[in-house]
């Protein structure tokens, strides 16, 4: 029992001498720190562009077409500063207007020349100096019959074809939209939000000129009630993107510790020294106190993680973020429980298995080939886990919650999402234990036989032959 | 009192490792275990040490079933290892513990050590830093700190300079005056020779030899002779029929079949006026009988 004491503190004190360990540490411990602040660097640099922002926009519409409407653009927020002209200004005016920075952006509203429909009605308007609103009333079915030769007749809005920049009606153009900018190797198109909020004036325009009702108008803009509801029986809460992201860490967690043991093992392997710790103490205690040593080092590791990335939350997050992403009264004190037991259990699994493929190799050429079967079993047993998870009333995430070498990744989960019953858990546990101590008992005595082995990798034949040999 | 081996094998996976050995180590000494390469003392070692289990046959500390809960033998192992990352006085720290030590018995027995071994200086570095040679001595002093009293050493000189090999020595000389138990394998006869009264020599797993060393080599008659003259003699000694071995400047070492034979050529040397400057008739070596033993 003290063996066990000397073994584990002093397997922990090796392990947090390590540089790197200290390294990885303090690398996670940083990213973790940034990925609460995206948000924050994203605001950053938007509140850069905002503030220096409101680009100045002169919206020019010599021909009126817009009726003064455009002002509207203003209170829609969409960073733009819109001053509206209907000056007859040409691109060089606009091209001397942004070399003297009074504005960053310009659009010339022009009639196209193409649409003789448009270009009737617009030439029309722009024979009187002030602009009947009638001119452009697109949706007045008395001027379509009239007009005739507009083929809008069923009173649908015309729409900016946001490819040309022109208004389209019907495929033919109401208007053309010249984007001026001082630049074009950022921008290929119109920002598609300014685009929208163009289209949506002209179509307000056009609409409050059919003189419809209160309701009629309100039963334009839709308002949708709805619910959600599900047919099987069983109510699963809580966002699955983030579970899975969570069973992932905790994946990580997991076999990122257990691959320790197989390491520590393997280095006191190939610098010769398990034949003198062997004649110091059993190996049973060895390996015992090797996997507690690295799995107190890995939790703590672990918890100091989880710490920052709580404390980040509440520091770096604006309030409500996590809150809309997790449900908080999830986290209870039985979860966090549940879900450190689940972290020891699953490590000791891993860890005993990576504690026997490392016992096989003596030369450090060989570690990565002898722990292949445990990486795989490690992976298939978190893809179970994981794709079973976007089905979690499926059985088959039953069973992955059930069979050991994957219920640590899932369990803890859907515990979390209030799924699975304190039964459930209780027998997830129990098959896990027994694994582990099926494990340990093999582990053990192949570790016992093998550390002596100094010469080629041991082979699945020769483990079983050890294991069946009673006098070893 | 003392190591008892009684009738001990041992079969790995279908090969027979060691086979039907017994010997005792009954008074404090030093006890040679020889062999070729892989002739069974490694496995002969660890079944005393109760590292591997034996298949049948019986071995004693003090009466007691040896088993490795309850054996605290001091092993100096023939592969060497120390932990190349950690601190010298970490690791031995950590084994003294592991023997059971108390931490300040610990701190006092690697000052002394350290002192008697001269390896004061890198008890606070890490082992990579050291020599081979250094790195050995560190290990030897992981099998001795504990007070142990049996130690066994395998290979204890390989490796080591003369100076190192001259402290070594030392310390070992001074563990059998205190009172220790050793067994001790090596290649090199002339340190077996040097310490060991008893031996046991091994071969294919069975014991070829094996009994106090002085007696074994009175049962072999002698088979050398060593004469250093002040001229050349090749004529005298192949007119007495007898053959030689090596010479250089005036140094011969001639084989000889009798004891007899050599008195009379000196007898011959003597008669001529050659001046005889050494003359020697010399028993076989630890060498001489451990060829001929497992040579073949």
């Amino acid at each position: 029992m003290n063996n066990l004491k000397v073994v584990t503190i002093f397997t922990m004190k090796e392990m947090l001498k390590r540089k790197s360990f200290i390294v990885t540490t303090i690398i996670i411990l940083l990213l973790i720190i940034l990925g609460f602040n995206i948000p924050n660097i994203i605001n950053f640099f938007n509140k850069d562009s905002q503030t220096a922002e409101n680009t100045e926009l002169l919206i020019v519409d010599p021909n009126n077409i817009f009726e003064g409407s455009l002002d509207n653009l203003n209170s829609m927020n969409l960073g733009y500063n819109v001053k509206v002209s209907n000056e007859n200004l040409t691109f060089d005016d606009i091209k001397s207007k942004i070399e003297n920075e009074e504005i960053k952006e310009a659009i010339i509203v022009e009639k196209t020349s193409a649409d003789t429909n448009l270009e009737g009605i617009v030439s029309e308007n722009s024979s009187s100096t002030n602009v009947s609103s009638e001119g452009l009333d697109l949706g007045n079915t008395d001027n379509i019959n009239n007009a005739n030769n507009l083929e809008n007749s069923d009173g649908i809005p015309n729409s900016l074809d946001e490819n040309t920049g022109e208004m389209v009606t019907n495929g033919k153009s109401t208007c053309k939209l010249r984007y001026i900018v001082e630049n074009m190797a950022m921008i290929s198109t119109i920002p598609e939000d300014l685009l929208n909020a163009i289209n949506t004036v002209y179509t307000n325009l056009q609409i409050s000129k059919l003189g419809l009702t209160q309701e009629q108008l309100n039963s334009l803009t839709p308002n949708f009630e709805y619910s959600i509801e599900q047919t099987e029986e069983q109510e699963v809460s809580g966002n699955i993107m983030v579970i899975m992201l969570l069973s992932i860490v905790l994946f990580y967690a997991i076999y990122f510790c257990a691959y320790q043991v197989s390491s520590s093992i393997t280095t006191e392997k190939t610098s010769k020294i398990m034949e003198t710790l062997v004649t110091s103490t059993s190996p049973k205690t060895i390996v015992i106190g090797k996997t507690i040593g690295i799995g107190i080092v890995g939790l703590i590791q672990v918890c100091l993680f989880v710490a920052v990335a709580l404390i980040s939350a509440k520091l770096f997050l604006e309030p409500g973020i996590l809150e809309s992403v997790l449900d908080m009264s999830k986290f209870t004190p039985y979860l966090a429980i549940i879900t450190i037991l689940y972290f020891i259990l699953g490590y000791f699994a891993y860890a005993l298995l990576y504690a026997l493929t490392g016992s096989t190799v003596s030369k450090p050429e060989d570690i990565q080939s002898a722990n292949t079967p445990v990486a795989i079993l490690a992976v298939v047993g978190f893809y179970l886990s994981y794709f079973t998870m976007m089905n979690p009333t499926s059985d088959l995430n039953v069973f992955a919650s059930m069979f050991p070498i994957s219920s640590p990744f899932c369990m803890p989960f859907r515990i979390m999402m209030g799924i699975a019953s304190t039964i459930d858990v209780i027998i997830s546990i129990a098959i896990l234990v027994v694994t582990i101590l099926i494990v340990a008992n093999v582990a053990i005595k192949i570790y016992s036989n093998a550390i002596l082995n100094y010469g080629t990798r041991m082979t699945f034949k020769d483990m079983v032959k050890i294991y069946r040999d009673k006098n070893s | 009192m003392g190591l008892k081996l009684q009738n001990v094998s041992k079969t790995f996976i279908g090969k027979k490792a060691v086979q039907d050995i017994s010997f005792e180590v009954d008074k404090p000494g030093v006890f040679g275990l020889l062999g070729t390469n892989g002739a069974g003392k490694t496995t002969t070692i660890r079944m005393l040490l109760g590292i591997i289990k034996k298949d049948s046959g019986e071995i004693t500390w003090n009466g007691k079933k040896v088993e490795r809960k309850n054996v605290n033998f001091g092993y100096l192992p023939e592969e060497r290892g120390v932990y190349p990352k950690t601190k010298i006085h970490d690791q031995l720290m950590y084994f003294a513990e592991l023997k059971g030590m108390k931490r300040q018995e610990a701190e006092e027995a690697i000052k002394k050590w350290a002192k008697v071994l001269k390896v004061e200086e890198y008890i606070q570095m890490p082992a990579e830093k050291l020599s081979k040679g250094n790195q050995q001595k560190i290990q030897f002093m992981t099998s001795i700190l504990h007070n142990p009293e049996l130690i066994v050493l395998d290979e204890p000189f390989s490796g080591l300079d003369p100076v190192n090999s001259e402290i070594l020595k030392n310390v070992i000389i001074d563990l059998v005056k205190e009172g220790k138990y050793i067994i001790m394998s090596s290649h090199q006869m002339a340190s077996i020779e040097e310490f060991c009264s008893d031996i046991l020599i091994l071969n294919k797993g069975k014991t070829v030899l094996q009994g106090n060393l002085k007696e074994i080599k009175e049962t072999y008659p002698a088979n050398r002779l060593e004469v250093s003259t002040n001229i050349n003699i090749d004529e005298y000694i192949e007119d007495n029929n007898m053959e030689i071995e090596f010479s250089k400047n005036n140094e011969y070492l001639i084989k000889i079949n009798s004891e007899e034979s050599a008195h009379q050529l000196l007898q011959v040397l003597v008669n001529n006026k050659i001046e005889v400057n050494k003359f020697e008739i010399k028993k076989p070596t630890l060498n001489d009988i451990f060829i001929e033993k497992v040579g073949e």
